[in-house]
């Protein structure tokens, strides 16, 4: 029972949180460039601006553009249950591993493609087919990096290979295990529209990905797409600080240990962030051509992951 | 203790190759030469923990002749050829970026494979590190036959001395430091002749475009 308590408890903290990861990373790239930035909370304020606002529907589209907010929406809800954000092992363990998980994050790229479509817009189209050509590159990056540590600990159970890494800690420095970081960090960035995939500080721009395909949205329906947007953000962070430093993530469902579990959980995304922001200053964004370049860099780091864990366990 | 050493130079290792890697995604020069500069700054801290853990206090000399040639005087020298070179990038490669990756992926796999036997013999704990220099051997040899400009071929040959010093010191904590001294000095030597190359390819095409020595045939 306490378990599913957790479930409910984690998921809800997963999407409170997000738009709060979101607005620290615009926060602190604002600072680094000597900007004095909107508040880490901004992003609350917007979203409550915009479930407010009417929404306004083209005349074309069709009921897909209605469902497709929702369908994303619940597609990365799904996800934060399977998910180790704060404790493992979770009762919804055995629902869904890692590539349901895979598979939930593509569902909502595809059905958000879709929408891109529907109303028939130009910019809509130009988008989607740019977020299929990353997502096509970048799905099997993922499922491959988590492969990699699935393989050391002998199951493709997000929680199992959690606990494994807590138990034999000298795993967190194998190569299977770095090579899979570095391929699931680039793969973080293309999935969650960062900096040297597509610029996410702009809607006026023809290189765009994400917001060239919800440009036509707008009111409750813009806010739910932003929103889930903002919660991948924050499952991949989570992904990348659990999995691969998996220290602090509570095994006892004791009030203690979740204390512990929330502020590890709290560090790990701060100093991700922190990564994020100052990557975002240093680095241009990529030519669209060179995107496939960068994806095959981190295909190759999956691969090599792979390999290694499997020649060396 | 053991299992702590291993681990260093098994990271130690994928950090070497990774830097290696580096040299088939990105294309100025300065990136080459940072590459390099790193990827010798983690080979020189891989040889000290062989030399700490393994009680060879010849490999801390070996270490330090390794900062020595190729932290400081080997980038300062292809530095300098960069300020004059700098313009030629690595833009149209025999082999393009996505498809050099992959194939480099397959050689470290092939890597692997070719030095299981050698991994199944050995008893050192270092042993996991081989693949990864042997793998970081095979990928800046294709580094070198598939890409145009004659000063990424340079620095595809350096890093290929760095598996081998690499693959020494993780294969027998080391050759002796005397045979270590001599191969450093062929390494600078060989760099020079090649730098000497590459001005006077520099001088008679007015680029280091390695293809237009296909027109000495005529």
């Amino acid at each position: 029972m306490t378990g599913y308590v957790l479930e409910l408890a984690q998921a809800v903290l997963a999407l409170l949180l997000a738009p709060g990861v979101v607005g620290l990373v615009r926060w602190m790239k604002a600072r680094l460039q000597n900007r004095r930035g909107a508040p880490a909370w901004q992003p609350y304020r917007e979203l409550g601006k915009l479930f407010r606002k009417e929404v306004v529907v083209s005349g074309n589209a069709s009921w897909l553009f209605h469902a497709a907010p929702f369908v994303v929406f619940a597609s990365v809800v799904a996800v934060t249950f399977l998910v180790p954000i704060l404790a493992v092992p979770l009762p919804f363990d055995g629902i869904g591993d890692l590539l349901v998980v895979v598979y939930l994050l593509l569902l909502g790229t595809f059905f958000l493609s879709l929408a891109g479509l529907d109303p028939g817009s130009p910019f809509g189209g130009m988008g989607a087919s740019r977020e299929m050509t990353v997502a096509a590159l970048a799905e099997p990056t993922v499922a491959l990096a988590i492969f990699a540590l699935a393989l050391g600990a002998g199951s493709t159970n997000l929680g199992q290979i959690v606990a494994r890494t807590m138990t034999d800690p000298g795993a967190a420095l194998s190569p299977g295990h770095l090579f899979a970081f570095g391929a699931l960090f680039i793969v973080t960035l293309a999935e969650t529209g960062r900096l040297p995939v597509d610029n996410p500080a702009t809607h006026l721009e023809l290189t765009m990905i994400h917001e060239a395909m919800i440009l036509e949205y707008s009111g409750r329906y813009l806010a739910l797409l932003e929103w889930a947007a903002a919660v991948k953000l924050l499952i991949f962070f989570s992904l990348l600080g659990n999995l691969f430093v998996p220290w602090g993530v509570s095994l006892a469902l004791t009030p203690a240990t979740l204390a512990v579990a929330v502020a590890s959980l709290l560090v790990k995304i701060v100093i991700l962030a922190a990564a994020v922001a100052v990557l975002e200053t240093r680095i241009a964004k990529l030519r669209l051509f060179r995107v496939p370049e960068l994806l095959s860099v981190s295909f190759v780091l999956a691969l090599l992951a792979v390999t290694s864990s499997f020649l060396l366990r | 203790m053991d299992s702590l050493f291993s681990q260093l130079c098994v990271l130690g290792s994928s950090l070497v190759l990774i830097f290696g890697l580096i040299l088939l995604w990105r294309r100025g020069v300065t990136a080459y030469v940072t590459a390099f500069t790193w990827q010798s700054i983690v080979l020189a801290a891989v040889t000290v923990t062989v030399a700490y853990f393994g009680h060879d206090h010849e490999l801390y000399w070996v270490a330090g002749a390794l900062v020595l040639l190729k932290v400081v005087v080997i980038p300062r020298l292809l530095r300098r050829m960069e300020r004059r070179f700098a313009a030629e990038r690595e833009l149209e490669p025999y082999v393009n970026t996505a498809t050099s990756l992959v194939i480099s992926g397959l050689l470290v796999l092939f890597g692997y494979a070719i030095t299981r036997p050698l991994v199944a013999l050995s008893q050192l704990p270092t042993r996991a590190g081989m693949p990864l220099a042997m793998g970081l051997v095979l990928v800046s040899l294709f580094v070198v036959i598939s890409r145009k400009k004659a000063l990424t071929q340079v620095v595809g040959f350096l890093m290929l001395e760095n598996g081998i010093t690499l693959l020494a010191v993780l294969g027998t904590y080391g050759i002796p430091l005397i045979v270590e001294l001599g191969v450093f000095l062929d390494v600078l030597l060989g760099f020079l002749v090649m730098q000497i190359f590459i001005y006077q390819i520099h001088e008679t095409f007015e680029s280091i475009d390695v293809e237009q020595l296909n027109r000495l045939r005529h």
